[in-house]
């Protein structure tokens, strides 16, 4: 028989054993969406653990090492239903090529602008990257300028099309970040370009 | 007197305001549900789909909320109810090779999906929890922070 004075007491006890080690974090390896899986390594002063396959766990108990579990997919799926289902869509990415020397857009890429404009309206983008690079003809002092020319010319095509010049960032690479490795003076048409990221 | 004074101030309201516009945003909100807040600084903010992201801020979701954010190189993190994400430092500069991303998840449920640091310099990024530090290899990877 229990007197409700020791019931409340053990109750307590149990509450303040609970309390004091609830703490703790659970991490799951999942593929990203190229079906590709990495890697990731949880660490504190009381150990260390490496997750390298779909679907390694591990569980980090307050003030304790990492060790690894076993989480059944439904479990995934259900303890992290929201944050999975909040996940962004991926950003979009366009490469627009550029004649030899030029601000003028290849006829093939021109017709890709309209598109641009249309992904950054469906999404209401306030944050599009447009990256000018040029191949490594020409010097590239030069070849940095031009980059720039080449981002500035998709930028007010954008902004002719209805977006907000706001919404637009634009770097220039010059003949760094190369599409396709060369030699330099090598002229080849796929580095004259501009990526256009909407996210 | 007064007048100048009052002049003096809205200056400088003036000028904080263009700081803050002048200022790299670090990413923006894609996705919104229920009750959601950045804390920036000293204020709260209310986000809209859209809405940019500055370094130091941090992101709570309510009971019901949940939020999506992708970063300038296009790091993806959401966030299931009753989550908070600190922004701790964040550089994307391919051109000068510098890179960091540092952020802390308090508490919560999250998914974290590696950008364009996590491929080009992978040991740039440190995610802390209360119970660890996590280094990532380009990957994707969900978390639950009870405390």
């Amino acid at each position: 028989m229990y007197k409700p004075r020791n019931f409340t007491i053990l109750l307590l006890f149990i509450f303040s054993l609970v309390g004091c080690c609830s703490g703790k974090t659970v991490i799951v390896l999942l593929p990203d969406r190229d079906h590709q899986v990495g890697q990731i390594e949880i660490r504190n002063k009381y150990g260390v653990s490496t997750l390298s396959l779909a679907g390694d766990a591990v569980s980090v108990k307050r003030g304790d090492a990492p060790t690894p579990i076993l989480v059944p997919d439904e479990k995934v799926k259900q303890i992290f239903a929201d944050a999975l289902s909040s996940e962004p869509i991926t950003p979009e990415k366009y490469i627009l090529y550029f004649l030899w020397d030029s601000i003028e857009l290849s006829p093939a890429s021109s017709l890709f602008v309209d598109e641009i404009i249309a992904e950054a309206r469906k999404r209401a983008s306030t944050d599009i990257s447009v990256n000018g690079h040029t191949d490594r003809c020409g010097s590239n002092k030069f070849n940095i300028g031009l980059s720039h020319r080449r981002a500035e010319k998709v930028k007010d095509l954008l902004i002719a099309g209805g977006i907000a010049s706001e919404a637009i960032s634009v770097t220039s690479h010059g003949e760094g970040n190369l599409l396709i490795k060369t030699e330099d003076n090598a002229p080849e048409p796929r580095n004259r370009r501009v990526e256009v990221i909407v996210r | 007197m007064k007048h100048v004074c009052a002049v003096m101030c809205l200056l400088c309201v003036f000028r904080l305001e263009v700081a803050r516009a002048n200022e790299l945003h670090i990413g923006s909100v894609k996705t919104l549900e229920g009750k959601v807040l950045i804390l920036r600084q000293e204020t709260k903010v209310n986000p809209v789909i859209g809405s940019r992201l500055f370094v130091k801020d941090t992101i709570k979701t309510g009971r019901n909320g949940s939020a999506g954010i992708i970063l300038q190189d296009d790091t993806v993190f959401s966030l299931g109810p009753n989550s908070e994400l600190a922004m701790n430092e964040f550089r994307f500069d391919p051109l000068k090779k510098d890179f960091s991303l540092v952020s802390r998840m308090i508490r919560g449920t999250f998914v974290f999906i590696s950008g364009a640091i996590g491929k080009l310099s992978p040991e740039s990024i440190v995610i802390e929890t209360p119970d660890g530090t996590v280094a990532v290899r380009g990957t994707k990877f969900v978390a639950q922070i009870r405390n």
